[in-house]
């Protein structure tokens, strides 16, 4: 299913020389890839631009215990950045996800069951390292 | 080889852990010895400085081992706990080869997570082990939920 992302289709922060520069082109993306490309690190730049942006709320492994799902449900306007998404999300709430026409998602994990998601919406994680600056952007991952 | 758990075939007196962040930083950490160093080196592609701390394989600057990924994480709790289940849904690709690698360590996943270059793993059903050693043998048995 590919619906354009109707909170950000840009997102750019810092974090000392950590640079975040991703763009996408679905509602609902995922970004996968190999251990230790920095998808984590990723997640803590975009989770510190949250307290500037509050369109953007991020859940990981630390939410595992919390009410995240309610917070997903009850949602509306929000771009909702999820890690560890092959831990916190059961079928129920990716079905939810899949269905949902209020809120945008970027999910960071490797299952994309029940997601609905086609190849298209599947992005790794690229970084470069620049004059002690560290770029992340997106790619298509196929 | 590391004997592989699944779904509704769990012993009673094993618990699986889903959270591998939190149990490499309130346990593994502890116990990492040189061993730890070409697993870190092959996932992360990084180095250990000391007990503590690696160097960012991005910029070379200093981190504390937390900053280590879930997958590589997860690979130095199967090894540095063999009597622990962990659950290996958020290993990679690369993480998963150094796994399926080990010698000793326990696994599970709802669905099969299977490194391409697998020889061999123990597989635990109904009270009983088996051994498999191809890679579509244990795609099957993994999704048989009988």
């Amino acid at each position: 299913m590919k619906i354009k992302p109707i909170i950000l289709d840009t997102i750019q922060t810092k974090h000392t020389n950590y640079y975040v520069d991703i763009k996408v082109d679905s509602n609902v993306i995922l970004i996968t890839g190999d251990s230790g490309e920095g998808k984590s690190a990723v997640f803590s730049f975009l989770q510190e631009l949250s307290t500037e942006d509050n369109r953007i709320k991020c859940f990981n492994y630390i939410d595992y215990n919390k009410r995240y799902k309610n917070s997903i449900k009850t949602s509306k306007g929000k771009l909702f950045v999820i890690d560890n998404a092959d831990i916190l999300l059961d079928d129920n709430i990716r079905k939810y996800i899949a269905t949902d026409t209020q809120n945008q998602y970027i999910l960071i994990g490797r299952n994309p069951t029940g997601l609905f998601l086609t190849q298209d919406n599947i992005y790794e994680l690229v970084s470069s390292y620049n004059n002690g600056k560290v770029i992340f952007t997106l790619k298509k991952a196929f | 080889m590391i004997t592989v758990y699944k779904k509704n075939n769990i012993p009673k007196d094993k618990k699986i852990i889903k959270l591998n962040d939190v149990y490499f930083n309130t346990k593994t950490s502890d116990l990492l010895d040189s061993r730890a160093e070409d697993i870190i080196s092959v996932i992360d592609k990084t180095k250990i400085i000391n007990k503590y701390t690696i160097a960012s394989q991005f910029d070379g600057t200093n981190l504390n081992i937390d900053k280590l990924s879930t997958g590589c994480k997860t690979a130095l709790n199967i090894l540095y706990n063999p009597e622990v289940i962990f659950d290996i849904a958020e290993c990679g690709d690369n993480a998963l080869d150094v796994i399926y690698s080990f010698d000793v360590g326990s696994v599970y996943c709802d669905y099969p997570m299977i490194s391409i270059n697998m020889a061999g793993v123990r597989t635990y059903e109904e009270d009983d082990f088996r051994v498999i050693k191809d890679y579509d043998d244990l795609k099957e048995w993994w999704m048989n939920e009988n």
